[in-house]
């Protein structure tokens, strides 16, 4: 198994659940500007390498789930700004580029503490 | 006292919404760049026209009066609706259209999508 992706949660901004509600959560690095704070799960990423494909797997707290779509756009975000947009909606093709598709599932409670992986098995 | 001009800034090919007339002010000179990388070379086009200046929104943070507009690289979900929703006119270079929990704040006056460089012009 590959480690394509770590990171751990330093902060969840108060309106997360608003997005959870809908089946996303959006991850940024910490280097994100306050206002997107507010929105977003900040956080550390330990380790990057390679680009997230379809079959991949996200674990979140040793919850796993595959990767059935990948936007065009959703690893640049991911390697330059850590920005995920994780999407529990089923679909096997994004419909927005910043997409990360997973299967429609009650998405696990993320804390500050939270440990993100992607992986690939070889 | 900076002599500032406007700019007209269309929606590229697939894109959405605009045209956006962007005028800096003493009060609002940022042209605010939340992409990855540093200054994009939108937000530096527009600085150059405008006599703006362009800001690097991931090095620090502007408070959102300040900012005469934002320009962004996202994928349609979150950046999309968050300089909208405080009324910030905000250019994305991906073609996208409003979605997300905060499509509800987005309006053709204060979102452009899909913009080139093309698409920005002295006003």
């Amino acid at each position: 198994m590959t480690v394509l992706y770590s990171s751990t949660v330093t902060e969840i901004g108060e309106l997360v659940p608003t997005f959870v509600a809908e089946g996303m959560l959006v991850f940024f690095g910490e280097g994100a500007p306050e206002e997107l704070k507010t929105f977003c799960i900040i956080h550390r990423v330990e380790h990057k390498e390679g680009q997230v494909k379809p079959g991949d797997t996200v674990s979140i707290d040793g919850h796993s789930f595959e990767v059935l779509a990948v936007g065009s756009v959703a690893n640049d975000n991911l390697y330059n700004l850590g920005h995920l947009n994780l999407k529990a909606d089923g679909n096997k093709e994004a419909d927005l580029p910043g997409d990360v598709c997973i299967a429609q599932v009650e998405l696990p409670e993320i804390t500050v503490g939270t440990k993100l992986e992607i992986t690939r098995s070889n | 006292m900076a002599d500032y001009k406007a700019v007209k800034i269309d929606k590229g090919p697939g894109g959405w919404g605009g045209p956006l007339t962007i005028k800096p002010t003493s009060d609002r000179p940022y042209i605010y760049s939340v992409t990855g990388g540093g200054i994009h070379p939108l937000a530096a086009r527009i600085a150059e026209l405008t006599g703006g200046e362009a800001f690097d929104g991931f090095s620090s943070s502007k408070p959102f009066d300040q900012i005469a507009v934002a320009v962004i690289d996202c994928g349609g979900t979150a950046r999309i609706g968050v300089y909208p929703m405080k009324k910030v006119p905000t250019v994305d270079i991906h073609a996208t259209s409003p979605a997300g929990p905060l499509a509800m704040f987005i309006t053709e006056d204060l979102l452009v999508t899909g913009v080139k460089l093309d698409n920005i012009n002295p006003a």
